[in-house]
């Protein structure tokens, strides 16, 4: 029964601060064995929703269910299955590495002896010094090396990137690769989406306590929008011109250039590339550019502008 | 490999310094004071300069049987220096076990492990009692060790009884800070609730020192309640029992509310 349910199912998940409503009704889905990513900007309810999966924070509303158990009565057993890294990081111990790993391996599933060595090892951690005096980007291994050390069913990973160097990223980025081939689940959350893009399966983008997409990643650079650049015959420039708004999902065209013989058109498409293409192929080209898509944009006109500053901010 | 009692152990593993320095300066405080007994307190020049002393003052300090050994002890260590220490220490402790932890983001990462709150509550407290154990446990051996060299004349079931009352009394003060940061997770909070509840404490005392008059406020003082009754001198008397009766109570309240609420917001 527990190894069919998902990682994590959530039904209309509510959560207030006082007056301030952080999740308005968040459904969720996570199968196992997936990476699930999601991103948002700041104070759209990423933390908020982490938080309530581990019981640190208690649900408003709503239902929730880790790895088949309520978090609320699923207790310490329930979190010795699922391994959690904090977006706010802070370790202000004054022992060394070796023995905090210890101390957390006390109160979390059963670590396999020299696990810690190896993560330390590849994420080039010194097990030997007090971990208070280590910099920002060594104290996230920590928390890495914590999260993943028991091998949990269900990591839960918040924004686990920051202020780690793009050489050890990769070395993170082939630890969720691992896990996911051993069948563990991975929630992350980044408000970057380069991260999530290149190592999540699907992702859900956040706003102001709403998921406003739920994709997969392929799926939503499908949909992304692709700028391109067009370089006709001045005589066809007309004719083109009107075939390319006849386009559907085509952007505002623009014209850049203009040196007698040929005129230069930009304008942005989603998803219809075949379309476009087909239409604009009738005419003399000159040069064609279709640009990669850009995830980025697409999700920045998901964040919006106008609502979050309002809503999000309090 | 799982141990018993992780955070429990963890919360001695850290603060093994800190005691070991509170350790040093309850063995300084006796072994400065109480040798100068002889000398102070059981000559008769001290009678002579109490009297030329404003009453008040002398009963705010309790320094009104210092003439006597039992008396001179409880006037300087368990009525003043050792309990102004040890109440120091117990609120350093006390709010540190879960407002300091919550409010610099410790106790986040720690709960989201395989341990419930109520442990966490427990096994924190219990490191904290422990501690001002051990601290009441070296004044006793202390002053058992004076008591012959420095005349005291103190009879051990009277040290017994004022030094379950000293335990008691910061003990107090400890759960005060622990079951405040337990329910709020503030630090000010859990800090000014163990500061005020030894200083109301002390402060209401004094006050029903002063006159028969203001006497009933002794009922409403835990430094009276722990003390008024002289247990060096008379043993076990006065309302010792009430001191771990209301610290229970406020542990339980305490740990009702930090069950429930929401950690590290």
């Amino acid at each position: 029964m527990t190894e069919r349910s998902a990682a994590v199912t959530t039904r209309g998940l509510i959560k207030r601060y006082g007056s301030h409503t952080a999740l308005h009704g968040i459904d969720l889905d996570i199968p196992r064995g997936r990476v699930f990513g999601m991103i948002g900007p700041n104070g759209a309810g990423k933390t908020t929703t982490m938080r309530l999966l581990l019981d640190i924070i208690r649900p408003s509303g709503g239902q929730l269910q880790v790895l088949g158990e309520d978090p609320r009565t699923g207790g310490s057993s329930l979190r010795r299955r699922v391994g959690y890294l904090p977006g706010e990081l802070h370790l202000q111990a004054r022992v060394r590495g070796r023995e905090l790993f210890a101390h957390y391996a006390e109160i979390s599933g059963t670590v396999r002896a020299g696990t810690v060595e190896s993560l330390a090892d590849r994420l080039g951690l010194d097990l030997s010094r007090p971990v208070r005096s280590l910099s920002k980007g060594n104290k996230q291994k920590v928390g890495l090396i914590q999260a993943f050390m028991h091998e949990p069913e269900l990591l839960v990973l918040d924004e686990p990137t920051s202020g780690l160097d793009p050489l050890v990223q990769q070395e993170f980025h082939a630890m969720l690769r691992e896990a996911k081939d051993k069948g563990q689940t991975v929630f992350l959350s980044s408000h970057v989406l380069s991260e999530v893009q290149q190592t999540a399966d699907d992702i859900a983008i956040l706003r102001s306590g709403r998921i406003v997409k739920l994709s997969t990643v392929g799926a939503l650079r499908e949909s992304a929008v692709r700028h391109v650049h067009v370089v006709v015959a001045e005589a066809d420039f007309a004719a083109a011109r009107s075939a390319l708004i006849a386009v559907p999902g085509i952007g505002e065209l623009a014209e850049t250039g203009d040196d007698g013989a040929t005129r230069a058109l930009q304008t942005t498409i989603n998803s219809h590339v075949d379309a476009f293409v087909k239409a604009i192929a009738r005419f003399d080209l000159v040069d064609l550019t279709i640009e990669e898509p850009d995830l980025e944009e697409t999700v920045l006109g998901f964040y919006g502008t106008d609502e979050t500053a309002t809503d999000g901010e309090r | 490999m799982r141990r018993v009692l992780p955070l429990f152990r963890r919360s001695l593993a850290d603060t093994w310094r800190g005691l070991v320095g509170w350790t040093a300066g309850i063995l300084a405080a006796l072994f400065l004071y109480l040798p100068l007994y002889p000398s102070i307190g059981g000559n008769g020049q001290m009678k002579d300069i109490l009297e030329s002393l404003p009453p008040e003052l002398v009963q705010t300090l309790g320094y009104d049987e210092i003439t006597s050994g039992p008396g001179y002890t409880q006037a300087t260590f368990f009525g003043l220096i050792g309990f102004v220490l040890v109440t120091i220490a117990a609120v350093g402790w006390g709010t540190s076990a879960i407002a300091n932890d919550e409010e610099n983001g410790q106790l986040e990462l720690t709960l989201a492990h395989g341990v419930t709150r109520g442990q966490l509550y427990a096994e924190r407290t219990a490191a904290v009692l422990a501690k001002l154990l051990w601290l009441t446990l070296v004044g006793v051996a202390a002053v058992l060790v004076l008591n012959e060299p420095a005349e005291l004349d103190i009879a051990l079931d009277g040290l017994l009884a004022t030094a379950t009352a000293f335990f008691g009394l910061v003990s107090l003060s400890a759960v005060a800070a622990i079951a405040v940061g337990g329910m709020t997770g503030r630090r000010t909070w859990a800090l000014g609730a163990g500061t005020g509840v030894a200083v109301y404490g002390y402060a209401v005392n004094a006050l029903g020192n002063q006159n028969e008059d203001l006497a009933w406020l002794h009922d409403w003082s835990p430094y009276s309640w722990a003390y008024a009754e002289d247990p060096i001198s008379e043993g076990w008397v006065g309302l010792i029992w009430l001191l771990f009766a209301v610290a229970a109570a406020l542990l339980l309240i305490g740990w009702l509310v930090f069950r429930r609420r929401d950690v590290a917001v």
